[in-house]
């Protein structure tokens, strides 16, 4: 008999990020917890899983949902044969019925420099997001990675399960701190390549990576993984409260770029700002992603009762 | 339109400093972002690179600019003149300053003063009157109230500056006297260069003049006494800024000496200079001239002269009780003849250069020079208004010529006269005035206020010394005079005598009761008085050590409420004051650009 989180279940934290350890916060109030136990998570494809669990397997089995018919062989469990067909026609057949297996739930926080802008920031915002889609994927015993990326490898939780594990995920991800710069694709490697389930990937990031977030999107779903990418922007990146001559640097990067940002200035910004978001959305559609932008602002709650219901991702 | 303080446009230099700095500014603003990889894809164009893109599209700047200059022409107090509708009666005062005889206004300040006021002369309309004042040391009224424009264009015409600084409140203060109650309007053009002017009911101030820039030689005096001589030049810069003077010192037409003065902004020089005494030297005056070269806007006072003939022993009558002390001392000084009475005789004095009078009544005073002691005459504006017990002496100038080497500490007195004067300078002062001075009206008198035997004054070094200053002062009242004194001189039995005046004009004056009377002299210069039995020569002195100050000065704020509400019925002439909407312009100017430069730009995404 295998114990729960004994096959494949990383149970150790990789040490945090240099950083000065500190205590879980609250990221949730208790009422909302309540609301997140009502939602489970949406797996469009079928999974197989490790364990038994409320997710719809690709092997058939001994779940509840009925799937087929088939003829009944030797061997068979008399207690599937369906009684009123044999009364029908006299031939005896067996109910199949879907096996109902956990599902793999990745979250992937992007941890870089960048993310700590806007009010509140955009880290704060993807760790309440993903301590939500966490939790719920905990609640329906779907086994819950969560890992926080920048170019250098960062903490890491794996395959946590079980209602019993959720303070471990929500103390991981209220301990996130910002740091070094973003490199998508390398983190996604990084990360898909000591994955063991495929199964559902959601990424929470500002994209805002110098080397693209195109190579590392395909990586995810070169490996079969269910995308959905929170695409988080700060207030001032959406429209920039700037004027004068500036030298803008880059936080990450420490790159800079001297503008003078009169209207025409910008007006150009708000132009390569929108050809960026579209490019996203366009890549995303194409490629099967399924894409949700916000602002920091928004409120966490609203997101995910409202948003990401409406965006598929909940239920 | 006018500028009530002209000075304020020096603030426009501002404007291109700030576009300077706008160009040349180079250092940003540095702000960290999250990522500029959405800056480096706005594609921007090399020409926003260019300098010129800046001001040509920045409306940040053309508001800055707009801002500071509204607010310096707003400073400057400009006003447009029109003309009004209702006043009856204009009194056009003329500052006739020396200052106003500036050229910093093209032709000088008094030419656009004088047709400015032309100008409304020619604007009146039938039933109007107007009258011109000239603000000279003594105010004088050149036209009275009159429709009549040419006699007010000609008066105006006949209007000259002077060499002395003018007494512009009281020109206000006698038109305001002039002006028929209610419905006048009183106009004075000056630089208010020489302090601050009265704000006055219905009196409006037009401010001529832009420049403080002006080197001057504010003093030229000649020091002798009988083993040596000495020539005082003091030269005073008026201007803000720094100015390297050249000082060329002639006597008799020959240079003796030369020196470049370096002056600071507002800065004096005095320079001493020997000057060698010849007992075999001709005989007659000898002209000492000092010269500086340095172009200002206003070279008038670049040049002055002083006589350096040994100046004529006054003769001396004491008139009194008798004074022990004072004849001894006339006895002792240096006087052509002195001479004693009791009676106060005035016809007797006329032949005396200076008259003392000692604890006598004498009436009002002819023109002359007196040394009055321990009484007071009625024509002159000091009074006695009782007695001061033990006055202690408190302070003395030392600078005046009268106290020069006078000690006066430890003289005790019994008992002054508590004098009152209004005007004149007072030179020793306790508990009251002990030592005034005064001159004017032909008269130039000193009056001790305290008898000699009330004091123990006659047995300090100090008696002699006074008394010989005194005199020297009284007496020398021929040699050098303040422009705009009329001067008064003993016709010494000559019916007639001609005035020669500096420019070269001749005038020819009868004697009044045994006087020449000159006219008020307006130019600083050696004037020749000729007579068969009289050669007198004087230099009249640019009066005051601030005339040649010409910076402009700011009018007073309206007495009254004025401007574009009071104008219908204010006056022929209406000021209205645009500093109000420019400063507005200016502050509006100022929170548009502030509102442009803080708004937030672009939209949500």
């Amino acid at each position: 008999m295998r114990k729960a989180g004994s096959r494949g279940e990383e149970s150790s934290v990789t040490p945090a990020l240099d950083r000065e350890p500190t205590p879980p916060r609250t990221l949730f109030d208790p009422a909302f917890l309540q609301k997140l136990e009502q939602l489970s998570l949406i797996s469009r494809r079928r999974v197989r899983g490790w364990q038994r669990g409320e997710r719809r397997s690709t092997v058939q089995g001994r779940g509840i949902e009925f799937d087929d018919y088939r003829a009944y062989q030797p061997g068979d469990d008399y207690r599937y044969i369906d009684w009123n067909i044999v009364s029908r026609l006299d031939r005896l057949f067996v109910k199949l019925f879907s096996e109902e297996e956990d599902l793999d739930v990745h979250l992937l926080v992007d941890a870089s420099l960048s993310m700590a802008e806007g009010t509140p920031t955009k880290l704060a915002l993807a760790a309440r997001l993903a301590a939500a889609i966490g939790y719920i994927g905990l609640v329906n015993l779907d086994r819950v990675s969560v890992a926080a990326f920048t170019s250098a490898p960062g903490p890491r939780l794996g395959r946590l399960r079980g209602r019993g594990r959720a303070f471990d995920l929500l103390e991981f991800l209220a301990q996130l701190a910002p740091s070094g710069e973003t490199n998508l694709a390398l983190s996604i490697r990084r990360h898909l390549a000591s994955a063991r389930g495929r199964g559902l990937l959601v990424l929470f990031s500002d994209l805002l990576d110098p080397h693209g977030y195109e190579e590392g999107l395909l990586l995810a779903r070169r490996y079969r993984y269910q995308t959905f990418l929170v695409h988080i922007l700060a207030d001032d990146e959406l429209a920039p409260r700037l004027a004068g001559d500036l030298r803008l640097v880059d936080v990450e990067t420490h790159a800079a770029v001297e503008i003078t940002a009169d209207a025409e200035a910008l007006r150009a910004y708000a132009g390569a700002r929108d050809a960026y978001l579209r490019g996203v959305e366009r890549f995303c559609f194409r490629h099967g992603i399924d894409y949700l932008r916000t602002a920091s602002s928004v409120p966490a709650e609203d997101l995910v009762l409202r948003y990401l219901r409406q965006g598929g991702l909940l239920r | 339109m006018t500028l009530g303080a002209p000075a304020a446009l020096w603030g426009l230099c501002a404007v291109p400093l700030l576009v300077a700095l706008y160009l040349l500014r180079v250092r940003r603003r540095e702000h960290p972002v999250s990522s500029i990889l959405l800056w480096q894809r706005s594609a921007p164009t090399p020409a926003a690179s260019r300098p010129t893109r800046r001001i040509e599209r920045s409306v940040l700047l053309a508001l800055q600019v707009l801002a500071a200059g509204a607010l310096v022409v707003g400073l400057a107090r400009p006003a447009i003149v029109g003309r009004g509708a209702g006043a009856q009666a204009l009194l056009l005062v003329l500052d006739p300053s020396l200052s106003m005889r500036a050229r910093d206004v093209v032709p000088t300040r008094f030419d656009r003063a004088r047709a400015e006021a032309l100008q409304a002369v020619g604007s009146l309309r039938p039933g109007q009157r107007a009258a011109v004042i000239l603000a000279a040391p003594h105010p004088v009224v050149l036209a009275p109230l009159s429709g009549d424009r040419g006699r007010l264009r000609a008066a105006l015409a006949a209007a000259r500056p002077w060499d002395a600084p003018g007494d512009v409140a009281g020109a206000a203060v006698l038109a305001a006297q002039l002006a028929p109650a209610g419905d006048a309007r009183i106009v004075v053009w000056t630089d208010g260069s020489h302090g601050p002017l009265p704000a006055l009911p219905r009196v409006v101030y037009r401010i001529v003049g832009t420049s403080d820039d002006n080197v001057g030689i504010t003093a030229l005096r000649v020091v002798r006494d009988p083993q040596r001589a000495e020539a005082l030049v003091r030269v005073e810069n008026f201007a803000g800024s720094a100015r390297r003077v050249p000082l060329e010192v002639r006597r008799a037409g020959t240079p003796i000496y030369r020196v470049t003065l370096a002056l600071g902004g507002g800065e004096s020089r005095a320079v001493a200079i020997p000057l060698a005494l010849e007992p075999g030297a001709p005989a007659g005056p000898e002209l000492l001239e000092a010269r500086i070269a340095v172009p200002d806007a206003l070279p008038e006072d670049n040049e002055a002269v002083a006589l350096l003939d040994p100046a004529p022993l006054p003769s001396v009558l004491l008139v009194g009780p008798g004074n022990p002390y004072i004849e001894r001392v006339l006895r002792l000084l240096p006087v052509a003849r002195a001479a004693r009475t009791q009676t106060v005789d005035v016809s007797t004095w006329r032949t005396f250069g200076v008259v003392i009078l000692d604890r006598v009544d004498p009436g009002p005073l002819p023109p002359g020079n007196y040394l009055l002691i321990g009484t007071v005459p009625p024509n002159l504006p000091v009074g006695a208004s009782g007695i001061l017990a033990r006055p202690t002496i408190a302070t003395w100038d030392r600078t005046d010529p009268v106290l020069q080497f006078v000690d006066l500490d430890d003289v005790r007195i019994d008992r002054a006269l508590a004098l009152g004067p209004s005007g004149g300078r007072v030179l020793v002062e306790g508990q009251g005035p002990l030592l005034w001075e005064y001159t004017g009206r032909g008269i130039r008198a000193l009056v001790l206020a305290f008898a000699l035997q009330d004091s123990d004054l006659p047995l300090h070094v100090a008696f002699p010394v006074l008394m010989a200053n005194s005199l020297a002062w009284l007496g020398g009242a021929a040699g050098e005079v303040p422009v705009g004194e009329a001067v008064q001189v003993p016709a010494g039995g000559e019916p007639e005598a001609a005035l020669l005046f500096p420019g070269g004009r001749r005038l020819r004056l009868r004697a009044t009761d045994g006087m020449f009377v000159l006219p008020p002299l307006e130019r600083a210069g050696v004037y020749r008085l000729t007579a068969p039995s009289l050669d007198r020569r004087f230099v009249a002195t640019i009066g005051g050590s601030h005339a040649g100050a010409i910076r402009p000065g700011a009018a007073p704020l309206p007495h009254a409420p004025s401007g574009a509400a009071a104008a219908p019925s204010e006056g022929l002439l209406t000021e209205v004051p645009l500093w109000p909407w420019l400063l507005l312009g200016a502050v509006a100017a100022a929170v548009g650009e502030w509102a442009l430069a803080t708004r937030r730009h672009g939209g949500e995404a």
